[in-house]
């Protein structure tokens, strides 16, 4: 079953300045797919489209086989959560507890379900100890590890996070870099939209866009590897894959170093 | 800045922190009408003894709210100063003449400037005030040597001296009231109170939920601008700009370039915080659950009724006394 699919889609901010052109991508049931781009090149306007904060200027989006309408996309966002970049500007809540529960009242869950359900996802993010903070006590990951709580106890099958780790300090990334491998057990559609390559390489499938268009899709380890479309993008490639990259044009046949370089890079 | 706290809460376990929010709202009002409702001094002092019975079994400390009328400390003394020197009715209590003589003009103008430059380092600064002006005003009365170049009359009427701390004490009670409110109540609290006790407005298509959610992100991000407006300050510091001192037109750029980097910086904030609220499903204006409820207890119908009896009695007062 497709969780989303997006036919020829196109949209512009200005006229005759197309920030997304003709862009076609199906994302399965329980698929982990990274969109990579540099900044300003529509990865972010791709996520607020399937979300429904934008409207496409041409072309559909498939949200779990429903049509993306101005009368669906209320039901659409009950199926699609998204972390945002800048964890202290999606904090809507007065506590850590107020902000979880925010999306539920939302939703018009019960008092009695929505306590519970704030438990368990501030348990399962590791934020239990933190629910009658306020945002300016917690670090920069915790808030964002809120906001995946957030989303999480709003039961979406899909989440995007929109470079949701790019404003944390190392620590905080790998924190929420371990729930973004969690979720993926648990069967949900996880779309992360990233410029850096450690975050790509957990994904099982990259799309990696450049100026408004999909320039190459593939499975992570081929695009990890393909050094023009990197190059073309303006990404930088990891250094293990880098070394293994410049081994290969030389011909090394040493399949143990090749093999210790790849390992290597899935552990950056 | 990081201490600027809005509403001041201050957390503690007394009664009055079990008051449910709407309770004390209402009770506010009430009790702010019957405080207009007094008309003489002695009434007001009763109030006022009964304001500090009040502070006193919710252990409040006076110090917290005096600290809420310090802003207010310009106000008061200007209404009081006002209804003394300007009020004529009633018998005449003092008539003194102010001599502004060749020495005593002089002095009054060094006492000034030895309390614009003492003023920092005194610890009481109003009790220090105060002393200041009756120094000036004893020297005007009392020194009557040298050349004298005019003469004014300094005379006070009954009828302005009682009015003056009637005033006075109207002010006071009436801000003690609604510190006593912020100070035992929770900014969340108060505004799922404000949000109830506004509801009938609805009658009138004020959507009272959005005002209450308007006012709920408000108190959470004041915290976040205050530390934006820090960082800024900093930021425009190292520029060369100095926040400390300059004259007016020095004072006025340094607002600007305080003000336009937080208004844009506001701006993009409200747009992202807008997307991440929508994409959480939020609809302005369609029902919600809420995590938060209120509970009505007997103490709160107590309280009430205790109000509503101040009430009665300040209007059966108006009345018969």
């Amino acid at each position: 079953m497709n969780s989303i699919e997006i036919k020829n889609v196109s949209y512009q901010y200005q006229p005759n300045k197309p920030v997304l052109q003709e862009i076609n991508l199906t994302i399965k049931k329980g698929e982990w797919v990274t969109i990579l781009g540099h900044n300003g090149s529509g990865k972010s306007t791709l996520s607020k489209l399937i979300i429904g904060l934008l409207k496409p200027k041409t072309g559909e989006i498939n949200v779990n086989g429903i049509p993306l309408t101005q009368e669906t996309v209320y039901d659409i966002r009950q199926k699609v959560g998204i972390v945002f970049q800048n964890p202290d500007n999606q904090f809507v809540g007065v506590t850590v507890r107020d902000d979880i529960a925010f999306g539920l009242e939302n939703l018009q869950i019960p008092r009695e379900e929505m306590i519970e359900r704030i438990e368990t996802y501030a348990r399962k993010v590791n934020v239990l100890e933190y629910l009658n903070k306020e945002p300016h006590a917690l670090s920069g990951g915790q808030k964002q590890r809120v906001a995946i709580a957030g989303i999480l106890a709003m039961h979406t099958d899909i989440i995007i996070f929109d470079e949701a780790t790019s404003m944390l300090d190392p620590k905080g990334r790998n924190m929420v870099l371990e729930t973004m491998k969690q979720l993926r057990h648990e069967g949900k559609t996880i779309i992360t939209i990233t410029h850096t390559m450690n975050e790509a390489l957990l994904s099982d499938r990259i799309v990696v866009l450049k100026d408004g268009r999909i320039l190459k899709e593939g499975s992570s380890q081929t695009i990890l590897k393909d050094k023009t479309t990197l190059e073309k993008s303006n990404l930088e490639m990891l250094l293990p894959l880098k070394v293994l990259y410049d081994l290969e044009q030389e011909n090394y046949t040493n399949k143990r170093i090749k093999d210790l370089l790849w390992e290597l890079s899935l552990n950056v | 800045m990081k201490n600027i706290v809005i509403g001041r809460y201050i957390p503690g376990n007394s009664f009055l922190y079990k008051i449910d929010p709407r309770t004390k709202i209402i009770a506010l009002i009430i009790l702010m009408v019957a405080v207009f409702m007094l008309r003489s001094l002695i009434f007001m002092l009763a109030g006022l003894g009964l304001i500090m019975l009040l502070l006193a079994i919710g252990k409040i400390s006076v110090k917290r709210v005096y600290l809420g009328l310090r802003p207010l400390m310009f106000l008061l003394i200007f209404t009081f100063s006002f209804q003394i020197l300007f009020n004529t009715q009633g018998t005449q209590l003092i008539d003194v003449t102010l001599h502004y003589t060749v020495l005593t003009i002089p002095l009054i103008i060094a006492l000034f400037f030895f309390w614009m430059y003492t003023k920092k380092i005194i610890r009481f600064k109003l009790l220090y005030f105060f002393f200041i002006v009756s120094l000036i005003l004893s020297v005007l009365i009392f020194i009557d040597v040298g050349y004298t170049l005019n003469q004014g009359a300094l005379t006070i009427y009954s009828q302005g001296l009682e009015m003056a701390f009637f005033i006075m004490l109207r002010l006071i009670i009436i801000v003690t009231l609604s510190t006593i409110l912020t100070l035992t109540t929770k900014p969340t609290d108060l505004n799922l109170g404000l949000e109830s006790v506004l509801k009938p407005l609805k009658i009138f298509r004020v959507n009272t939920e959005e005002i209450a959610m308007i006012l709920a992100i408000s108190l959470r991000y004041i915290p976040t601008l205050l530390d934006e407006a820090n960082k800024i300050m900093l930021a425009q510091a190292s520029r060369g700009v100095d926040f400390s001192e300059g004259k007016l037109k020095d004072k006025v750029m340094q607002i600007v370039s305080l003000l336009v980097p937080m208004f844009i910086i506001s701006f993009k904030r409200s747009d992202e915080l807008a997307n991440a609220m929508e994409a959480r499903s939020f609809v302005p204006g369609r029902n919600r659950t809420r995590l938060q409820t209120l509970h009505w207890s007997s103490l709160d119908t107590v309280a009430l009724s205790i109000a509503f009896v101040a009430l009665f009695t300040s209007i059966a007062l108006r009345i018969f006394v």
